[in-house]
C-alpha cells in the first residue's frame, strides 16, 4: 500500500448533529445503534470540570441522582486526565474534604495498573467463583429479554434502557445490572462485560471487566448482590421500585442469598 | 521529515506529554480502524463520541488497519506514542520497532508509588497511594 492509497479524512467541527452523525455513518456503516445524547463536546467537558463538587459527591455519590460528574467517557479516552480532575477537586475544597472523590479517581488508576501488569486477567477469572457454582454453571449467551430490556423486573428494564440509549449509567446501576445478569440470570461475567463495553461510552477493559469480576466474586471474597430495598433507598421517584413489578429482586439479603447461592459455603 | 505522533483512542487530547516529547512540527495521526472497533464491540454511540473528540484536535485521520497504515504512512520516521496498557496497541508498537524508532511517552500520573506496590486488592493500593493522590500534581514525568 502506498501513502497515495491511504484514506484520509478531516472530522467535521460542526454544531450540526445530523452532519456529524452522517459523517460517522459514512465512515463505519457497520456500527449498530443510534448516537447518545452525551457528546464528545470539549466545551461541555470544561463546564463539567468547573462544576465538580467533591463535597456533595462525598455525601451523595451512591444515590442515582447524586452529584457525580459524568466525566468518565472523557477520562476513558484521555481527553481529560485524572491529574487535572484531582487538582480541581483539591483546589476547590482541600484534600481532606476531597478524599472520597479522589479515592474514586484512584480506582481507575488502580485498574489501569492491573491491566498493564496482568493483561490476561481482563478476560480470565482472576480467582475461583465463591458462589458455590463453577464457570460452567454460567451461560455463554446473553438472554434476549436482557438485550431488549424486557425482563420481568421493572427497575432492571429501566436501567437497561438507559444504558442502551445513552451509553452512561451511574456506578451503582452498573453494580445492580452486573449482579442481576451474573447472579439472578447466571450468565458468565465475560458476556456481561462485553455487553457493557459495547454500550458504555466510558467502557474500558480494565475498569469494566475487573469490576465485573468483583461482582461475580472471581476478584473478591464474596459475590456482590443487592435487593429491592437497596434500589429503593438510592433511586429517585423516576425508577419503578414497586414490589409487584420487581418480585424477583425483593427479599432480605439472607433469603436472596439462599435462593441465589444455594451451594455457597457459609462463612466461618 | 517531521516526526510522527500516533495518537490512539486512549489519549485523545492535544496537550498529552507526547506532543512535547515529539517536538515542534511533529505530525499527529489517528487511525480510524474499523476492524479494531469491531473487535472491541463498539456501537455507533462510541464511534460518534470518539469522532467528536478527534474534531477538537489538529490531527490527520487515516482510515484502515492500524499497523499497516502506520507502517506505510510513517515511512521510517521516528514515532512517538502515548503509553498504554492496551495489549493490541503494545503489540503494534513492538512490531513498529522493527523498522522505526518508537518512543512511548507516559501521561501525567495521578499518583507516584513504588513499582512493586501491592495490587492484590484496591484498599492495599489506596493505603500506599493516598498521600500522593491527595497531594498537588507532580506534572509530566518526561
Amino acid at each position: 500500500m502506498t501513502s497515495k492509497e491511504l484514506i484520509k479524512f478531516t472530522p467535521l467541527k460542526s454544531d450540526n448533529t445530523q452532519d456529524v452523525l452522517s459523517a460517522v455513518r459514512a465512515l463505519s456503516p457497520w456500527a449498530e445503534g443510534e448516537a447518545s445524547s452525551i457528546r464528545g463536546n470539549m466545551a461541555q467537558m470544561r463546564e463539567a470540570v468547573l462544576a465538580i463538587d467533591p463535597t456533595a459527591y462525598g455525601r451523595t455519590r451512591n444515590h442515582l441522582d447524586g452529584a457525580v460528574t459524568q466525566l468518565s467517557p472523557f477520562i476513558r479516552h484521555g481527553a481529560l486526565t485524572l491529574d487535572e480532575v484531582r487538582n480541581v477537586a483539591i483546589e476547590k475544597v482541600g484534600p481532606k474534604e476531597a478524599e472520597k472523590f479522589v479515592q474514586q479517581l484512584t480506582w481507575r488508576d488502580y485498574w489501569q495498573r492491573l491491566y498493564e501488569k496482568y493483561p490476561e486477567r481482563i478476560w480470565h477469572d482472576v480467582e475461583d467463583y465463591k458462589t458455590g457454582f463453577g464457570p460452567n454453571d454460567y451461560a455463554d449467551q446473553m438472554p434476549d429479554d436482557i438485550l431488549s430490556a424486557q425482563t420481568g423486573t421493572a427497575c432492571i428494564n429501566q436501567f437497561l434502557e438507559q444504558l442502551l440509549e445513552t451509553g452512561w449509567i451511574h456506578n451503582h446501576v452498573r453494580l445492580y445490572l452486573a449482579a442481576y445478569i451474573c447472579h439472578w440470570r447466571r450468565v458468565k461475567w465475560q458476556v456481561g462485560a462485553r455487553f457493557f463495553l459495547t454500550h458504555l461510552l466510558d467502557g474500558d477493559p480494565a475498569s469494566n471487566n475487573l469490576s465485573w469480576q468483583w461482582v461475580a466474586s472471581t476478584f473478591s471474597h464474596k459475590p456482590y448482590f443487592f435487593n429491592l430495598d437497596n434500589v429503593s433507598k438510592y433511586s429517585g421517584p423516576d425508577i419503578n421500585t414497586k414490589f409487584n413489578a420487581n418480585k424477583e429482586i425483593a427479599g432480605s439479603y439472607e433469603a436472596l442469598s439462599e435462593r441465589l447461592f444455594p451451594y455457597m459455603e457459609p462463612k466461618r | 521529515m517531521s516526526t510522527l505522533i500516533w495518537l490512539h483512542e486512549d489519549a485523545l487530547r492535544g496537550d498529552h506529554p507526547v506532543f512535547k516529547a515529539a517536538g515542534e512540527g511533529a505530525e499527529a495521526v489517528f487511525i480510524w480502524d474499523d476492524a479494531y472497533f469491531k473487535s472491541e464491540g463498539y456501537s455507533f454511540k462510541r464511534l460518534v463520541f470518539i469522532y467528536e473528540l478527534l474534531a477538537a484536535l489538529d490531527i490527520t485521520c487515516l482510515q484502515g488497519e492500524t499497523a499497516q497504515v502506520l507502517d506505510s504512512y510513517a515511512k521510517g520516521r521516528d514515532i512517538y506514542v502515548p503509553e498504554t496498557p492496551n495489549p493490541h496497541f503494545k503489540a503494534i508498537i513492538s512490531e513498529l520497532r522493527n523498522s522505526h524508532n518508537v518512543t512511548a511517552v507516559p501521561d501525567v500520573p495521578l499518583v507516584i508509588v513504588p513499582d512493586d506496590v501491592d495490587l492484590r486488592r484496591f484498599f492495599r493500593f489506596w493505603n500506599k497511594a493516598k498521600k500522593s493522590a491527595l497531594s498537588p500534581s507532580v506534572g509530566p514525568l518526561l
